[in-house]
């Protein structure tokens, strides 16, 4: 019974894991756009920001989306675009590459 | 209380006296010091649950047979750690809507339930639980089992990043698997 039950939760666990991967983005240092820059943008299009970090040559934000969603979202520091939104690992937008 | 006891429980409080600081003077605010108490209740619960298997791999080392008797401590420690860590999810989110809206995250519904599962332990964390519950105490206890799983889940996809999770979990498990095989030759 408790190995069933165990069986189950690794199964469930694992049927939700597959969305990982952290977002990286390869850019020559001298394009990048400042981190004020970024925010301005962002703030006036309606977010809120709390923090913004270099993660894997993307900027990170932790903050609230306009729709009020608290997330961490990447994005691209020459073209200031918005790369990945998740929220606690789960991921809510994703940048479609097939676009560009 | 012995002298012992009176330092364990000092060493299990002091990392907390630098976030009550800094949480009190202002330079950490409560979102900071999520990481930090979550890192220290999952590890008291790791030390907590190391010693079983590491007094069957050394079964005359004194101070193992020490940890052992203050084995219980470890717990408690985890789950208060766990209790602040929660509560400054609660103060930082500020808001039942966005709690409920990540809710079925895999990085956050495993956190509430290793969670739900660490409150019957803590309770039952004592001498007059112990004497009244006999047998039944220990089967209960093994609860912490699913809730390190669950634990090492919330740490890996809250954030997305193994690494720190299984530096802290892969003893864990490479002991367990010590112990279950020399459990099964043993009967055999």
């Amino acid at each position: 019974m408790k190995r069933i039950g165990l069986a189950l939760l690794v199964l469930g666990v694992s049927g939700q894991a597959y969305a990982t991967g952290l977002m990286s983005c390869e850019n020559d240092r001298d394009d990048w756009r400042t981190k004020d820059e970024l925010e301005t943008k962002i703030t006036a299009e309606g977010w809120k920001v709390r923090k913004v970090k270099v993660d894997e040559g993307c900027y990170e934000v932790y903050g609230t989306t306009p729709e009020g969603q608290r997330v961490e979202a990447y994005f691209d520091p020459v073209t200031l675009e918005k790369l990945l939104v998740a929220r606690r690992g789960e991921i809510l937008f994703r940048k479609d590459d097939k676009e560009e | 209380m012995t002298l012992g006891k009176g330092i364990l429980w000092l060493v299990l409080a002091l990392p907390s006296v630098p976030m009550t600081i800094g949480y009190a003077g202002g330079s950490a605010d409560a979102e900071s010091l999520l990481h930090p108490t979550g890192e220290f209740a999952a590890r008291w619960m790791i030390i907590a649950m190391l010693i079983s298997p590491l007094r069957l791999m050394f079964p005359d080392t004194r101070w193992l047979k020490w940890m052992g008797v203050h084995r219980r401590a470890f717990g408690v420690a985890a789950f208060v750690y766990a209790l602040v860590h929660l509560l400054l999810y609660v103060v930082d989110m500020g808001s039942l809507q966005l709690m409920l809206d990540e809710f079925f995250a895999l990085g956050i519904w495993t956190g509430w339930a290793a969670f739900a599962i660490f409150i019957p332990l803590a309770i039952t964390s004592n001498e007059q639980s112990l004497r009244a519950l006999g047998a039944r105490w220990k089967r209960l206890h093994r609860w912490v089992y699913p809730a390190a799983v669950l634990t090492l889940v919330h740490w890996m996809f809250v954030h997305n990043n193994f690494g720190p999770a299984l530096v802290h979990f892969v003893p864990l498990g490479l002991l367990e698997i010590y112990r279950i095989t020399r459990v099964r030759r043993e009967k055999t």
